[in-house]
């Protein structure tokens, strides 16, 4: 089975790297890019499967990515995920992890969170477009 | 009226004399006194009477008396002269007459009868006194005394209405104190929370990779790991606490079962029960109306009532869980008559009570229980954040949560009451409280 390739947008280099380290681990492909700017490019030369973007980021901040992402055809349906430092787990929970429709994670998360959201994302999305192949 | 005493005239006064003193007092007195017959003729009037009434005296002597009296008072003629014919004598009676000019006057009337030699009475002594000025000096006392009962009313409504808005001044200024002391703690722990949540994952994530890269970690790597991962827990549930305490604020309300919300929460708190060896008796009073309730904010408040008091209890002991529906009687500080107070005298509420058997509060405590950062629990424990947080909910929710010792001691009460807005017959309590979305 190919592996899953998730990209990580997130201004914090060693959080970036951590989380990279482990999911490689984990047997995901994974790509970093810590500036929001360069972001679209880098999803464009990397196309993505999943990706987990920062919501805080100076310049562009994970908002205006995922708009430029989503106005793309290639990435129409790829799934997005914010990271944020800025809501508590508790209204995480309370939320269904869902704000203005998008899917989020609380930092600080485990690496077993992150791989559970991948997973449960990744197979919705393949029960909602079986015939669909990845790039 | 008294007959008066007249000093008997020495007999050798001689007549003369005698009529010249009577002359001079009827000239000198500043009462008018006439002297009318028996049949209402006017026969004696004097200086007095005729600034009085407009009259000289050879305009009006041998003129019937009804010229004085207006048509609407004539009545009184036969109403009082025939008992002075008879010797009665009239004290100040008050009533009205005419001038020349045809001005009515109010004038204040004594009569007494006169009689001759024989004791038969031949005529009547008039004197009178215009009152007009001193009736209409009382008229003014009197309504100036009701101009002043007026304003004293005025007054004290004032005043009644300078205290409420003094109250609710008060109430305001705390309020504003409350709230920019939120917005300050909300605008700090959205800043904290992004600078301190980062490191903390990258500390968990790095935790978790050498969890999974050390092949065979000793007895020690392990604890090492394990300590890293509940330091992380604990320095995140300090932001979490910040940040529920900053977004508390923001209620959606919907109906709810108190019940309901009550017996869930202990659910989430069963895990700490067991392992506290505490055990939990419902006392829910069934029936209850429901409530306009932001359940996850709820929720949150019963399950950190509940878990303090699970705290309070190390050795184990007994969780009691309480509802009931309450009828407010008393007036007190959250229970009044206005609609400005929290809750209305007569209204029907909803009652929550979590009790321990721990060793309860130390009174010298009490008062800050519900500051942030204030916390009896050991170090890395509590963040001294919830009550402050159970508070601003409860009080969000438009209702009140106080916390003491049981009546006789043996542990503590957390009580919060909340508004019911309809009963399970589908009647209406009347109350319309409720939360407001803000």
């Amino acid at each position: 089975m190919e592996k899953v390739r998730v990209l990580l947008v997130d201004d914090e280099p060693s959080f970036t790297r951590m989380l990279k380290l482990n999911l490689e681990k984990r047997g995901f492909t994974v790509m970093v890019e810590n500036n929001g700017a360069y972001a679209y490019t880098v999803a464009q030369d990397f196309m993505p499967d999943f990706i987990f973007l920062d919501v805080i980021m100076p310049d562009v901040d994970g908002g205006e990515v995922a708009a430029k992402l989503r106005r793309d055809p290639n990435f129409k349906d790829t799934p997005i995920v914010f990271l944020t430092a800025g809501v508590s787990r508790e209204a995480t929970k309370a939320k269904g992890n869902i704000i203005g429709g998008q899917q989020y994670l609380a930092k600080p998360v485990t690496v077993d969170e992150v791989v559970a959201t991948i997973e449960k994302v990744m197979k919705k999305k393949t029960k909602a477009t079986p015939a669909s192949p990845r790039g | 009226m008294a007959t008066p005493r007249v000093e008997p005239l020495a007999r050798e006064v001689p007549i003369d004399e005698v009529r010249s003193r009577l002359e001079a007092i009827l000239e000198i007195s500043n009462d008018g006194i006439l002297v009318v017959s028996l049949d209402g003729t006017i026969l004696a009037w004097n200086r007095a009477a005729e600034q009085i009434y407009g009259y000289r005296a050879d305009q009006i002597v041998g003129k019937p008396l009804t010229t004085l009296v207006p048509p609407d008072r004539l009545h009184e003629l036969s109403e009082i002269y025939p008992g002075v014919a008879r010797g009665g004598v009239i004290d100040q009676f008050e009533t009205v007459r005419v001038r020349r000019d045809g001005v009515h006057i109010e004038v204040s009337l004594s009569i007494m009868p006169i009689r001759d030699r024989n004791g038969r009475v031949t005529s009547a002594l008039i004197i009178m006194r215009d009152i007009t000025a001193a009736q209409l000096a009382l008229q003014e006392a009197a309504q100036s005394s009701e101009k002043l009962s007026d304003r004293e009313r005025m007054l004290k409504r004032a005043l009644v209405a300078l205290r409420e808005s003094h109250e609710r001044a008060k109430s305001a200024q705390l309020q504003l104190v409350q709230a920019a002391k939120l917005e300050s703690i909300g605008r700090l722990a959205a800043g904290v929370a992004h600078e301190v949540k980062n490191p903390l994952a990258v500390i968990l994530f790095a935790v978790d990779y050498l969890a999974e890269s050390i092949p065979n970690p000793d007895g020690n790597i392990q604890v090492a790991l394990t300590d890293a991962r509940e330091a992380v827990g604990r320095a995140d549930s300090v932001i979490r606490g910040l940040l529920d305490f900053s977004t508390a604020t923001e209620l959606s309300p919907s109906e709810q079962d108190v019940n309901k919300l009550v017996r869930r929460s202990l659910q989430l708190v069963r895990h700490s029960l067991t392992k506290s060896h505490v055990f939990a008796v419902e006392e829910m009073e069934e029936g209850l109306p429901s409530a306009m309730l932001d359940r996850n904010k709820i929720e949150q408040v019963f399950v950190n009532l509940m878990i303090n008091a699970i705290d309070a209890m190390p050795t184990g002991g007994t969780l009691i869980v309480r509802t009931r529906r309450d009828r407010l009687t008393v007036m007190g500080s959250d229970v009044g008559v206005r609609k400005t107070d929290r809750f209305q005298v007569g209204q029907s509420v909803i009652v929550v009570e979590i009790e321990d058997t721990g060793t309860g509060i130390d009174e010298t405590a009490r008062p800050r229980l519900f500051d942030p950062f204030f916390t009896t629990k050991p170090p890395g424990k509590g963040t001294g954040l919830g009550l402050a947080v159970c508070k601003t909910i409860v009080a969000l929710h438009g209702g009140t949560i106080r916390i003491g010792n049981k009546e006789g001691g043996g542990g503590a009460r957390a009580t919060v009451v909340l508004h019911g807005i309809r009963s399970k017959e589908g009647q209406s309590d009347g109350e319309g409280a409720g939360p407001t979305r803000r």
